[in-house]
Parts: C-alpha cells; sequence; structure tokens
C-alpha cells in the first residue's frame, strides 16, 4: 500500500506504526517506506517511543530486505544499549536474513547462556529452524520451550501452525485448545479450531465443528467466515447418514446460516452499485450455458 | 473539538466553582465564631453550589479523559480480524520472497531450472 506522505504527519505515522505493533499486522513494505518518507527526519521527536520504533523498523526493513536501513537504525540501538539482549537478539535476526544460521545460533546460544530466562532467543532458534525448512526440528524444539514456558500464548499459536503444516490435526486442535483456555472470548480460535476439525472431516468432527463455529457466531454475529463455514458443516451433515432428526436440524441450521449470509449480503450490496453484479451474474449464467 | 473544549471550560468553572463553595464554608464558619451563633448547618446555597460543582467535574472530567472500555470481553476481541491471527511476531522468518523487494537485490544466478533440481 502507498500513503500520500504530504498529508501524514509524523504523530499520525507514529499512531498507526503503534496500531501495528499491537495488533500484530505485519506490513513490513508500508513500515519501511514511511520511515523513510516521514519518520527518519523526527527521530528526535519520538520520545520515548522511539526505541520500540526502531526495533519495529529494523525488523520491518530485514523482513524486505532493506539492509541499509536495518544497519542504520541498528547502529543507533547499539550507540545507546550496547549489552542490551534484545539489541543482541536483533543482531542475530541480521545474521538470519543473511542466512548465515551459524552466526545467529552462536549469538542467540550466548544470550541464552547470559540470561537463561529469556525468551525470545528461544523463540529464534525456532524460527530459525523453520527457515530452515526442518519443522519436524522446530516441533521438538518448540515442545522443549513450552515444558519451560508453558503460558507462552505465542509459542502455541506457532506450535499450531507447524502442526497444520505437517497436517497433523489432532495435535493442531491440541494447541489452539490450549490456546482457548487462554482467551474464551476470541471468536477467531474459536473458528480455527472449528476449521481444523472441518478439515478432519467424519461426522463426528462436523458435529464438533459445527458446535465452534455457532459458538463463533455468538460471539460475533457478523462474521460471514464462520456462518459459511456452517452453512457448509450443516449441508455435510444433512447429507451424511446420521439419524434423520440430526439431519432434519441440520438442514434448518444449514437455511438459517444461508438466509443470515445472503442477508449480509445483500447489505452489501446495495452499498455497491447493482449493475455491475447483475452484469457478472449474466456473464457467469452464460457460461452455465455453455458448460451444459 | 469544539466540543472537548467546551467540557475542559466547564471543567475549569467547576472547580473554580467547588473551591470557592469551600472558602464560603469557610468563610461562614468564621462569621458564626465573631457573632457567637450556634449553628452546626451550613446554608442551603452553599450546600448546592458544592454539589453543582461536584456533579459538573464529575461529568466533565469523564468526558475529557476519554473513551470508555466495552465492558464485554468479546467486543474487543471481534474487532481483530483473521488475517493477522497467525502473524507472530517472535517467529517471523526472514528467508521469504520479500527479499526482492529490496532496491539492490540479486537475483539468484543460474537459471530457475538448474535450481530446482539442485535442492532436490
Amino acid at each position: 500500500m502507498s500513503y500520500n506522505y504530504e498529508e501524514l504527519s509524523w504523530s499520525d505515522v507514529k499512531d498507526m506504526l503503534r496500531k501495528w505493533r499491537e495488533t500484530t499486522d505485519r506490513k513490513s513494505e508500508s513500515i519501511v517506506q514511511l520511515w523513510e518518507a516521514v519518520l527518519e527526519e523526527k527521530m528526535g521527536k519520538l520520545g520515548n517511543e522511539r526505541h520500540i520504533i526502531l526495533e519495529q523498523v529494523v525488523i520491518a526493513a530485514l523482513d524486505c530486505g532493506r539492509m541499509d536501513i536495518a544497519d542504520k537504525c541498528m547502529k543507533e540501538l547499539i550507540a545507546e544499549f550496547p549489552d542490551s539482549m534484545r539489541v543482541h537478539r536483533l543482531k542475530a535476526m541480521r545474521f538470519e536474513m543473511l542466512e548465515s544460521y551459524d552466526k545467529a545460533l552462536e549469538i542467540l546460544d550466548g544470550i541464552i547462556k547470559k540470561d537463561e530466562t529469556n525468551p525470545s532467543a528461544r523463540k529464534r532458534k525456532v524460527a530459525i529452524l523453520k527457515a530452515k525448512g526442518m519443522n519436524l526440528e522446530a516441533i521438538a524444539e518448540i515442545c522443549d520451550y513450552l515444558t519451560k514456558f508453558m503460558s507462552d500464548q505465542e509459542a502455541w499459536h506457532e506450535l499450531c501452525n507447524l502442526y497444520l503444516q505437517e497436517a497433523d490435526f489432532e495435535k493442531a486442535v491440541f494447541c489452539m485448545e490450549e490456546l482457548l483456555l487462554h482467551n474464551p472470548h476470541s471468536y477467531l480460535l474459536h473458528l480455527r479450531i472449528a476449521d481444523i476439525r472441518y478439515t478432519m472431516g467424519g461426522t463426528e468432527n462436523m458435529e464438533t465443528a459445527k458446535s465452534y463455529y455457532l459458538y463463533a457466531i455468538k460471539l460475533n454475529p457478523t462474521n460471514l467466515r464462520a456462518l459459511y463455514g456452517l452453512y457448509l458443516c450443516c449441508l455435510h451433515i444433512t447429507n451424511s447418514k446420521t439419524v434423520l432428526a440430526k439431519r432434519k436440524e441440520a438442514q434448518t441450521l444449514g437455511q438459517w446460516a444461508l438466509t443470515q449470509i445472503s442477508e449480509k449480503n445483500s447489505k452489501r450490496k446495495s452499498k455497491t452499485s447493482n449493475k455491475y453484479i447483475a452484469a457478472l451474474d449474466s456473464a457467469f449464467a452464460n457460461m452455465d450455458i455453455k458448460g451444459k | 473539538m469544539s466540543v472537548k473544549i467546551l467540557n475542559k471550560l466547564l471543567l475549569t468553572i467547576g472547580v473554580i466553582s467547588l473551591l470557592h463553595a469551600a472558602y464560603s464554608a469557610a468563610q461562614y464558619r468564621t462569621f458564626l465564631r465573631i457573632t457567637e451563633q450556634d449553628s452546626s448547618q451550613l446554608p442551603f446555597d452553599i450546600v448546592l453550589q458544592a454539589l453543582v460543582s461536584l456533579f459538573v467535574i464529575v461529568y466533565n472530567i469523564i468526558q475529557v479523559v476519554g473513551d470508555f472500555k466495552e465492558i464485554r470481553a468479546a467486543v474487543e476481541l471481534q474487532e481483530k480480524t483473521w488475517e493477522t491471527l497467525s502473524n507472530i511476531p517472535s517467529f517471523y522468518i526472514f528467508n521469504h520472497r520479500g527479499k526482492a523487494l529490496a532496491p539492490n537485490y540479486v537475483p539468484p544466478s543460474g537459471s530457475g531450472k538448474a535450481d530446482l533440481s539442485s535442492a532436490d
């Protein structure tokens, strides 16, 4: 995305970066652009947020392969905090970006030796294994990490992602359930579990997925993904060989989900212009006829 | 914006008025002592002024300080999006295609096919 830099004041940019930090958006390219265009000259004005913004920019620059910017910002940080573990970790990340993983590991091991309770260095070690494509080793490492830091939500989430990459759905669901205990009101976690259960397939999993989708809808009634997931689940159950009563129930529920979806869609449609959608519809209808 | 300024103005007036009420009460006490009258009650107008200015202060402070957070836990979480769910900053990896965005990026030498076969 590009912004009109002249309209943005440096405090707007500061707020934007803070928002991205809090929501963990990975907008590395935008961060680097905004840094170059707006914030770099105003570095003195940033106050107590200066260091955390520098760190954010370093990581974003590494993410985009902009070594020049990363080095410049890192120099500032090293000059101020030559012994900081956090800066050492950034150095390790720089080596990771250059793909000299051995040097990065050396630094990280040094950090862990000095401070055994430093979680971020251990997490970077997992990330290195991930970057090398050694998913199974990464899983082993992160499991080891989780025996020491059991309440680390990020790590549980990452473990879930790794299990999903390895298509080990049972264990991925376990990780997600662990997260759900920390955050029972997050509709996204319910949605995640429902999606995984749906992917696993089978009538029993469909039933579980259905209840998770329902709970996600309860927590966030405007979520289309949950509604559509519910519809698919119900469709699956209706076409399965379960008890008739259950099938009937699923059918009505599926109908309800569908009406909700179309209601939301018609609301959205009325906002945009109807003409184009009608044209698209007719185009698809033509395709159907040709297909037959 | 102008509402904010009005709130701040009212807040200042409220504080001044409350201080004024306190001062009046003290004045009234000394007046009673000098005239050697005996009364435990403050006059009605001072009490009224104190109460009214207290409510003005409370209301305007709430307006000035900022927005309240929603009391239901789910509402705040509704704002999060599916896209950022799996973004975990501690586990970012950097050897991805984002590298090619750098202006000084040098593509790996050799044709793509040769690279693929060597990776196997």
